[in-house]
């Protein structure tokens, strides 16, 4: 069944210079999509658009059969997806685990404090974050780190559709097998994982290759 | 809630934003503080000073603006006009008991009196004679024979002078409403007759006292007088024994009175309404008080007994005893005086005749300086407020810009505008509070020490201004309101004549009325307490505007900035 439906979909940034045209595709539930094409193709445009920060000029994005310009944006982004940017887009001045706790707490947890930071280190030690780390405000994290830290929050509120931005750009190719098993289990979940990647064994692992 | 707690984070962890914000709204806070405390002092020493204030008001003659009439009338008429004018202007000056009582109807009243002074000589006793009254008798222009005849009791004077800093003066001292003592001959002895038990301001206020015998009955018409302790003691004189008094323009012509009662005056320092100051008749300690029936008595015989003769001015001179009525109307609370003036123009009061309070003058008077403060502080409120909320709203700008990134991962996350905005207002709120208590605090500390200090600057600089004054005029100015006005209106009443010489000598001599010393403006110059549940309260208040104009800032960013921009314009 389709958790995300694209019938149509038009968008540019600017008037009479569409980034993307005519889009059609769906993406299933259980599935990993890699998401290719060359630098400017659109892809991170393509992720915006599945992630409710923007909108498509002409066309309609149905998620689980729903119009998504219908429904609430904040919702929809903070419950119904989990979004790993190209550009990791962390607090710099919270720690690993607080940013992992202000996702749970926008998604709306009513979880205690402490359970929601036992979950958080739980989280960060499951990217390879260990406890002490997990401590730090991000910003005094690697380029790695914050990645791992980033794909952690995604994973935060349990989201249905995990959208990724390169989510091993930065990693080595250990750290990179480990999120690409990460990813591999939340698909056997039946969660749907798009992933928008450069590199061709991260394309390979991918269930379906959607090609901009 | 997690977004409180995500403001209370962000304003612990940004240090150096959260210290820059709170210095400046401490600063603020501190500031407004004072400012807002001299404002409630002012207030509140008005109010309690009002409170406790009994107000009095005199109907006096328009001086100024009937010496203008007459100067209009000379201007187009020959000379012997205005010499009508001046001599019906002396003889209406005062106001008849039967008017003043016709007045004393008003509603606003709440209760009147009125005394009858006059100048007399004394056979056999003679005047205390102070050291006050012979310094200013040397640069006055008061009869020679006065000085003469008492120069004998100066070697006496230190004494004297130390004692009789404060008799009972006629409750109300303004002589120039009456155009008695003025035109006749000076006498050593002033004799104050009341209407009533209450007029006796000094009696009832307390400064004055009975020390042997009692006061003279107030209904009786028998010639009872009561004396000062100075001068009983300077002529062995003592409860029982009589004095004979005469009038100063006729010396054949005697009274005897009675002595009930010999008194003290507890008050020292100059007595307001001195103002027959420069003769020995105004030293307190030269007042005779008797009942007005008894001394009512006295002068109607005496205006039977005179002769009338024709000064080298053509004006027709009595040389009955000059007798000076002045009513006294007590008002509950400053609005029935208010009130007052248009009653009594309804119940007849002519537009010659003026209505004053010397109580409220000098109330006014007494808060000048903390009334300048509070002026001040208010000003300085404002642009303390204004300089404050400019940089405040400065700060917020580059602070929410500098914050844009976060503002857009916040809202990439899901969170609401309305969340964002809430956090941020919450931050700025937390350093707000923080800084308004520390500010407050030090503020309400300092406030009273603060006030009084530039109190007594305010105060300093008033006294400087009219000392300054004094040394340019070569006198003392008129330190209350009222009498200042009055000066001016005499020294423009002397311009204006310069050619007409009865008009400019009238205006000399009502000068020469002028005391030679003022009383001293009791300023009030301290206050005790400034900061209360209002200054509180105004506080707050201010702290909340400030605080609501730096987040106004932060919000109009945070509704208009779109996720999708700034994480997409980012590096
Ligand atoms: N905020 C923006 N405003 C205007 N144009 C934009 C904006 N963001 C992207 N573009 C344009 O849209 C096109 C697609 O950009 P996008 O970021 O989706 O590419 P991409 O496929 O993700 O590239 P990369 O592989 O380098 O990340 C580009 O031509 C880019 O210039
Ligand atoms: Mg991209």
């Amino acid at each position: 069944m389709a958790v995300i439906k694209l019938e149509n979909v038009y968008f540019g940034y600017e008037k009479d210079k569409d980034v993307l045209s005519d889009i059609n595709y769906e993406f299933d539930e259980g599935k990993i999509y890699a998401i290719v094409g060359r630098s400017g193709a659109g892809k991170t445009t393509l992720l915006s658009l599945l992630s409710g920060l923007a909108s498509p000029t002409r066309g309609n994005i149905y998620f689980q059969d729903e119009d998504i310009s219908k429904v609430n944006k904040y919702d929809y982004r903070s419950k119904m997806v989990g979004v790993v940017f190209q550009n990791f887009n962390l607090i710099n001045n919270l720690t690993a685990a607080e940013n992992i706790a202000l996702s749970m707490d926008i998604a709306g947890s009513k979880e205690p404090s402490t359970a929601k930071k036992e979950k958080a280190y739980r989280l960060l030690e499951s990217v390879n974050i260990p406890r002490e780390e997990s401590d730090r405000r991000v910003l005094k994290l690697s380029g790695g780190q914050q990645q791992r830290v980033a794909i952690a929050r995604a994973l935060s509120h349990d989201p249905q559709v995990i959208l990724a931005d390169e989510p091993t750009g930065n990693l080595d190719e250990q750290t990179q097998e480990e999120i690409l098993q990460i990813l591999k289990r939340l698909a056997e979940d039946g969660k749907c994982v798009i992933v928008v990647t450069h590199s061709p064994e991260v394309a390979k692992r991918a269930d379906e290759i959607y090609r901009l | 809630m997690y977004i409180f707690k995500n403001a209370f984070r962000n304003t612990v962890r940004n240090r150096g934003r959260t210290i820059l914000t709170g210095i400046i709204i401490l600063v603020i806070a501190f500031s407004s503080c004072v400012a807002l405390s001299i404002r409630q002092a002012a207030q509140t020493a008005k109010e309690e000073a009002l409170e406790g204030l009994s107000i009095t008001a005199q109907i006096s003659l328009d001086r100024s603006a009937m010496m203008k009439q007459g100067q209009d009338n000379s201007n187009s008429s020959d000379s012997s006009d205005s010499k009508k004018d001046f001599a019906k202007m002396m003889n209406e000056s005062s106001l008849s008991v039967e008017d003043m009582q016709k007045y004393a109807k008003a509603d606003s009243v709440s209760d009147f009196y009125y005394t009858l002074t006059t100048s007399v000589n004394a056979v056999k006793i003679e005047a205390v004679q102070s050291s006050y009254s012979v310094n200013n008798m040397q640069s006055s222009s008061s009869s020679g024979s006065d000085s003469e005849k008492s120069s004998k009791a100066s070697s006496d004077t230190s004494s004297a002078q130390t004692s009789t800093g404060n008799a009972p003066a006629p409750p109300q001292g303004d002589m120039q409403g009456g155009g008695g003592p003025m035109m006749g001959t000076q006498g050593d002895f002033t004799i104050i007759g009341y209407s009533a038990d209450n007029a006796m301001t000094a009696f009832t206020e307390g400064t004055s006292k009975i020390t042997d015998g009692q006061v003279f009955s107030q209904n009786s018409s028998e010639a009872e007088c009561i004396i000062s302790e100075e001068l009983a003691e300077y002529n062995s004189l003592s409860v029982g024994d009589s004095i004979v008094i005469s009038n100063p323009n006729d010396e054949d012509e005697t009274y005897t009175l009675k002595i009930t009662g010999i008194y003290s005056n507890s008050q020292s320092g100059v007595q307001q309404g001195g103002n027959m100051g420069f003769s020995t008749s105004s030293d307190p300690a030269n007042q005779i008080l008797m009942s007005y029936t008894a001394l009512k008595a006295i002068t109607d015989k005496s205006e039977s007994v005179a002769t009338t003769s024709t000064n080298d001015m053509g004006i027709e001179q009595s040389s009955a005893l000059r007798a000076n009525t002045e009513g006294t109307y007590v008002f509950e609370d400053a609005e029935s005086y208010e009130k007052f003036e248009q009653q009594a123009r309804a119940l007849g009061l002519s537009e010659d005749y003026t209505v004053s309070s010397r109580d409220l003058s000098a109330y006014e008077q007494s808060l000048t300086p903390l009334e300048t403060l509070s002026k001040i502080a208010g000003y300085f409120l404002i642009v303390i407020l204004v300089i404050g909320a400019i940089i405040l709203i400065v700060l917020n700008i580059f602070s929410v810009r500098e914050r844009k990134y976060e503002i857009g991962v916040l809202m990439a996350m899901g969170m609401k505008k309305g969340k964002v905005a809430l956090q941020f207002i919450s931050e700025i709120m937390i350093v707000t509070l923080m800084a308004a208590i520390i500010g407050g605090a030090a503020g309400a500390a300092s406030s009273v020490p603060v006030t009084n200090a530039l109190l007594q600057n305010q105060i300093t600089a008033s006294q400087e201004a009219s000392e300054n004054m004094e040394q340019n005029f070569g006198r003392p100015m008129g330190d209350m309101p009222d009498m200042s006005s009055q000066s001016s209106e005499d020294a423009q009443a002397n311009d204006s004549s310069a050619n007409d010489k009865s008009a400019s000598d009238s205006g000399s001599e009502s000068q020469a009325q002028q005391p030679p010393q003022m009383q001293k403006t009791n300023y009030i110059s301290e206050i005790n307490e400034a900061v209360n549940l209002k200054v509180v309260a105004q506080l707050l208040g201010i702290c909340v505007l400030l605080a609501a104009a730096g987040s106004a800032v932060a919000v109009t960013a945070i509704m208009r900035y779109e996720p999708l921009q700034i994480l997409s314009s980012r590096d």
